[in-house]
């Protein structure tokens, strides 16, 4: 058998049996997703209060519920909750059999999070789908290329924040807050990767810096790409190298995280 | 035999006791929690600014009136982190796993050994950061509560208090119909996000949500008014009632819910 057909065999499963999991969890889900929807729908309702008496610094009240829907879809997408599980296994000791099965953990947790998001993320465009149809302002414009584009630009995304919080969970090898860290970074993502507001709109020199580190490649260019907001080659190439950059270093990160880590680890009742 | 039933404020110091000798023994954590603490107020102000970059008022409210809400949100969080969470947040976990069944053996009152068993006491460092927060902003604001702009705060605090109690039982006694809720408490966290901007912040639809079908901005606006003299210190007399009448509901449907439980092997 290829090599190609034995990954797909064992993906297949994998997602199958993430997918029937998720499945007794049916109203957790839903509660996740409604969490994750409450924080962007209240930005909006701020921001689109203040763009009352005005467009601010050229969003319109339309420009920040499109902003918006888009931000709540794409961080659906994208969000990793691996951090939190890696630590479970690391101090609870559930990382043991894991490490029996002939697989790297990382494609139990990537499986994971393909079922989850397929179920997440279809709730999310639904809900999307059911708020245009009475209200203009969220529908956006007709156009396969640019949804082509935001596909891609998710794509990375959603793996440097797996990366991300997978590393980060790998702390819990040398700390027992490996959470608490991952908590400090999503409080940090706030501004830096568009969640309160537009990068656009934060003091210039606190978006170059998030365009500089891994936070704009992470959820805000994703969320620009499908709004529209960043428009012509050289810039949307420039999106992609930066997402390709962090996607590298933080595949580095892991890797490093994951070799030294298991030197320490000494199970429970190992 | 006749087991005697303890008074309340006997159970209640001796587990405000027990807790305070076990936390005392993770002391990094009192650091830990003040940096998280001073960490999120941070966010919280950079946020704020942020939104006041764009615009001189915020519902009507200017930056330290918010700041001042966002004090006091802050203090609720506190009240939350370190009772509620703790204590009546793991009920719906205790009735899946039968774990009910050793509160209900004990000679006390079930509805108050299970609402403060088990305090993060060092959470109470968010209701200190969050009270300073909002004397500071009243400072700026160069407002001086009156006596009874003070008073009429801490009844709508209290009031506050009760209130977000009351709706941590009514989610919790969920489990006592559908055994299988033990991510619930989730819906609270989506729902208090609400509470970190005054309630004529929100346009629309949010604050139809917000104001009137889970009016939990109330919880924050209403003492934050109080204590900046933005409503009268009457208030306070109609914050009591609220309170008064959450309290009753609370313990109404604990009532009601603890007549379905049959235990671990029922």
């Amino acid at each position: 058998m290829s090599a190609v057909a034995a990954w797909a065999r064992r993906y297949g499963a994998l997602i199958r049996n993430a997918w029937l999991i998720d499945l007794q969890y049916r109203a957790s889900i839903l509660l996740w997703v409604l969490w994750g929807v409450t924080e962007p729908a209240i930005a909006l309702g701020i921001w689109w209060a203040i763009a009352g008496a005005g467009d601010v610094d050229g969003y319109a009240r339309a420009d920040f519920a499109r902003y918006f829907f888009a931000m709540m879809l794409v961080n659906q997408l994208t969000i990793a909750w691996d951090s939190w599980y890696l630590d479970g296994w690391i101090r609870n000791g559930e990382l043991n059999f894991r490490l029996a099965r002939p697989l790297h953990p990382a494609h139990e947790a990537t499986a994971d999070n393909i079922a989850y998001k397929a179920r997440s993320g279809t709730i999310i465009v639904l809900v999307w789908l059911i708020v245009a149809a009475l209200w203009p302002a969220v529908r956006l414009p007709f156009d396969p290329a640019r949804w082509a584009l935001t596909a891609v630009a998710v794509l990375f995304a959603a793996g440097l924040r797996f990366l991300i919080s997978f590393t980060t969970g790998l702390l819990a090898f040398w700390t027992t807050r490996a959470t608490a860290i991952m908590e400090l970074h999503a409080g940090i993502a706030m501004f830096l990767a568009g969640r309160i507001a537009p990068l656009a709109l934060l003091p210039p020199p606190i978006a170059h810096l998030a365009s500089v580190l891994w936070f704009r490649p992470m959820l805000a260019f994703p969320v620009e790409v499908l709004t529209g907001a960043v428009t012509g080659s050289s810039a949307l190439l420039q999106g992609f190298v930066a997402q390709a950059f962090w996607l590298a270093v933080w595949y580095g990160a892991c890797r490093l995280a994951w070799r030294r880590g298991l030197l320490r680890y000494g199970a429970v009742g190992g | 035999m006749t087991v005697r039933r303890l008074r309340w404020p006997a159970i209640l110091a001796s587990l405000v006791r027990l807790n305070a000798v076990e936390e005392l023994q993770y002391r990094a954590n009192f650091i830990a929690s003040v940096l998280a603490t001073a960490f999120w107020i941070a966010s919280a102000l950079l946020t704020l600014a942020l939104f006041f970059r764009h615009t001189t008022r915020l519902g009507g409210w200017d930056y330290w009136e918010v700041v001042v809400l966002l004090g006091v949100f802050n203090a609720l969080t506190g009240v939350i982190e370190a009772v509620l969470r703790p204590g009546i947040g793991q009920l719906a976990d205790d009735v899946k796993s039968g774990a009910l069944d050793l509160v209900l053996m004990r000679p006390a009152d079930a509805q108050l050994f299970v609402s403060f068993r088990r305090l993060d006491l060092w959470r109470v460092t968010d209701i200190v950061l969050g009270l300073a927060l909002s004397g500071y902003a009243l400072f700026r604001l160069g407002h001086v509560p009156t006596i009874w702009q003070s008073a009429a705060f801490l009844v709508a605090f209290a009031a506050a208090a009760l209130v977000v109690y009351a709706i941590w039982v009514a989610l919790m006694s969920l489990a006592f119909w559908f055994v299988a809720v033990e991510n619930i408490a989730v819906l609270f966290d989506a729902v208090y996000e609400g509470a970190r901007y005054p309630v004529s912040a929100y346009p629309g639809a949010l604050r139809f949500v917000f104001v009137y079908l889970l009016p939990i901005a109330w919880a924050t606006t209403v003492p934050a008014s109080a204590l900046t003299g933005r409503v009268s210190p009457l208030i306070g007399l109609g914050a009591a009632a609220v309170g008064a009448a959450a309290f009753l509901l609370a313990r109404l449907l604990w009532r009601t819910a603890l007549k379905r439980y049959t235990g671990a092997s029922g």
